[in-house]
């Protein structure tokens, strides 16, 4: 055949076509996948859809029923509303102290464990500890540490003669209290997620930088830092998102209190929604909620790939 | 510029495993010297140590003179060039070759003119802005040479820095190498696995096998007068064929084929005879005229399988009543022969190299007869 008639015939065929192998493929591809495509709509979207409609209606559970269409009055009351504005501010505080603060000790702590090289599974296992347990089960083993007057925190105060500290009644102290079980809790979490960046990172140019001439500090600022860009970023973002839905702690060891000293945006959902009934405002707290945390990541995704 | 003298240098490992075991080697000021050896024989570990990223067990280390066992690796004024080039991969191309200058707080203008006086050099000169990512393998391979040179350190240590690129590049970068070399004069130790950039690049070859010095000496030295059988079929491809045989007062066996000693050889290995040897025939001293070598003994090999390479031909055949090893040789590339055909090589008894068959070392011979 010559070139041209080959040409031609390579034009002349169709761009594209199915085989009735390809297609069957496909076909059996979507029939695995709908069973969790299936429990995801169900679980996910269904409930995301849900509270959405809700937002815009006056749905309480006291007249639990769509009948009055209210446009965008749930939102505007909400964004109205001081306690509402109050809880964010306060959430934002405890986010960036709880997710700050765990970044800062996780990746100290990652870095010297990545420098151990002997009982490592031991520390492991010792790390994992809080990070398996129960939220709830965290929050009343606290609150039972920090009771005022029989918790073995103050006791162990008292032995080296500091005043007694009122964690969870006092307005000043709660927060930071809060700040402190999350971070006991959950910065196993940094450290398990930076360490296993920190151990894929190539070892030569490590080496190159030790003939080069810089210190063990200067290593860490123009090598590991940058080349851990990537690792931090997402486990900043991981860590942010769960933060911003801290719920059960408050739940269990300060409903919110003292006074609203500790009212995470979360738990002041759930109150609005189940303690004031009011679905529909609560369903737009939550939509605004939601709208905060993508915006947020978003920017913090772009901000962090500007850096690399 | 600067002498490297290892001294009874060893290294161990926590787990007791000897790496490297009572090295001693001078390297001249100037000098580029090749570590040859297969690979776990402990040329890397050497050059690590000399570099300073790897503690020295036991022995003492110089450059230029001082002892440097105990100095920071930054302290020594090396450079090393890494097999997979190690290049900061979050910087770019200039950074990468200025870091180690900015690191030392060399003032700025200087550091831009060393960085495109060695760009031009290495012709990277338009990647400067690029990251390694975005380059070739040859031309990491470049960047990490720059970043080796620029600092204008007083030896390079070079970590099989050729061994993965391919082998169009690897051709030309040795020839770079030889002639930066040339220019520079800077002492340059290069460790590699492979006998030919062994035997283009180094002034002396330093042959390594399980963590010990095997021999030391200029390429052709090496090449001519293997010390014992490990360097002799190292060197070379093909390397020289190793036959077992049997030496008497005049002559060595090879199964029934009699190679008469020249007269200086037989002297030279009377204490030895009736002993059984290893034969060295290196594969380019088979010819097919009688004459084309003073002293030379008829062959008769029925040939195997003859490979053609282009410029040459190998024929891979058997002597004759002589079935434990086959026999390559190099023949001009005309050269055909079909298997099962027989050929008559003289060989030339002149360079012929005898190896004690226990302890796998040569025996003494007279350089020239």
């Amino acid at each position: 055949m010559t070139m041209a008639a080959d040409d031609r015939r390579l034009k002349e065929a169709p761009i594209a076509v199915q085989t009735a192998v390809e297609r069957r493929d496909r076909l059996f591809g979507w029939l695995i996948a709908s069973p969790s495509l299936g429990l995801l709509f169900l679980v996910i979207l269904f409930p995301v859809f849900w509270a959405l409609f809700t937002s815009v209606h006056d749905y309480t559970l006291l007249a639990p029923n769509f009948d009055t269409f209210n446009g965008l009055d749930n939102y505007l009351k909400a964004a109205g509303d001081p306690e509402f504005r109050h809880t964010l501010w306060l959430t934002a505080f405890f986010v960036a102290a709880v997710v700050l603060l765990e970044f800062a000790i996780g990746f100290l702590v990652a870095l010297m464990l990545h420098a151990v090289e002997r009982f490592k599974s031991v520390y492991y296992a010792i790390l994992l500890c809080p990070l398996l347990m129960n939220p709830v089960v965290v929050g009343l083993i606290w609150r039972m540490f920090l009771h005022p007057s029989l918790g073995i925190v103050n006791y162990l105060l008292s032995v080296i003669g500091v005043e007694p500290v009122n964690w969870l009644g006092s307005t000043k102290v709660a927060l930071w209290t809060l700040v402190m079980v999350d971070i006991w809790h959950q910065v196993s979490f940094m450290i398990v997620l930076l360490l296993a960046g920190l151990s894929a990172l190539p070892r030569e140019p490590y080496e190159a930088a030790r003939v080069d001439g810089a210190s063990a500090l200067r290593c860490f600022w123009h090598i590991t830092l940058p080349l851990m860009l990537p690792v931090i970023t997402v486990t900043l973002l991981i860590r942010l998102i769960f933060a911003v839905k801290t719920y059960d702690l408050v739940y269990i060891m300060t409903r919110g209190g003292p006074g609203v000293a500790t009212d995470l945006v979360s738990y002041f959902i759930y109150r609005t929604a189940f303690v004031s009934l009011n679905i529909g405002e609560a369903s737009a707290m939550s939509a605004i909620l939601l709208a905060v945390i993508l915006a947020l990541t978003a920017w913090l995704h772009r901000y962090m790939r500007s850096l690399t | 510029m600067a002498s490297i003298s290892l001294n009874n240098i060893h290294k161990f490992y926590p787990n007791g495993y000897a790496a490297v075991r009572d090295v001693s080697l001078d390297i001249m000021d100037g000098e580029f010297v090749i570590l040859l050896g297969p690979s776990g024989c402990g040329k890397s570990t050497t050059l690590r140590m000399i570099a300073g990223l790897e503690t020295i067990s036991s022995g003492d280390l110089r450059i230029g003179g001082a002892r440097m066992n105990d100095i920071d690796p930054a302290d020594r004024d090396v450079a090393i060039v890494f097999q997979n080039y190690a290049l900061y991969p979050h910087m770019t191309v200039a950074d990468n070759l200025s870091f180690g200058l900015r690191l030392r707080g060399v003032d700025r203008g200087l550091i831009g003119k060393r960085v495109a006086t060695i760009a031009g050099m290495l012709g990277i000169g338009e990647l400067l802005a690029r990251k390694p990512a975005q380059l070739s393998g040859g031309q990491r391979q470049r960047v990490a040479l720059g970043r080796a040179l620029v600092r204008e350190p007083k030896a390079f240590l070079l970590d099989e820095p050729l061994s993965n690129l391919d082998a169009k590049l690897r051709t030309s970068m040795r020839t770079e190498l030889i002639k930066l070399h040339r220019t520079l004069g800077t002492t340059i130790v290069h460790v590699t696995h492979d006998q030919v950039e062994a035997m283009t690049m180094g002034e002396r070859i330093c042959i390594m096998k399980d963590g010990v010095i095997v021999q030391v000496g200029a390429p052709m030295e090496v090449y001519r007068n293997p010390v014992n059988t490990f360097v002799a079929g190292f060197l070379a491809s093909p390397p020289m064929n190793l036959l077992r045989g049997r030496l008497s007062a005049k002559s060595v066996l090879l199964g029934d084929t009699k190679l008469p000693l020249p007269q200086a050889l037989s002297a030279a290995f009377a204490s030895h005879s009736g002993l059984d040897v290893i034969v060295g025939l290196r594969p380019e001293d088979f010819h097919l005229k009688a004459d084309a070598a003073p002293m030379s003994v008829p062959l008769d090999i029925a040939t195997v399988a003859t490979e053609v390479l282009g410029p040459e031909v190998i024929l891979v055949g058997n002597l004759r009543n002589y079935d434990e090893a086959e026999i390559h040789i190099r023949c001009s590339r005309d050269f055909r022969s079909d298997p099962g055909t027989t050929t008559t090589f003289y060989y030339d008894l002149s360079q012929l190299q005898i190896f004690d068959a226990e302890t796998t070392y040569a025996l003494k011979r007279p350089l020239k007869i």
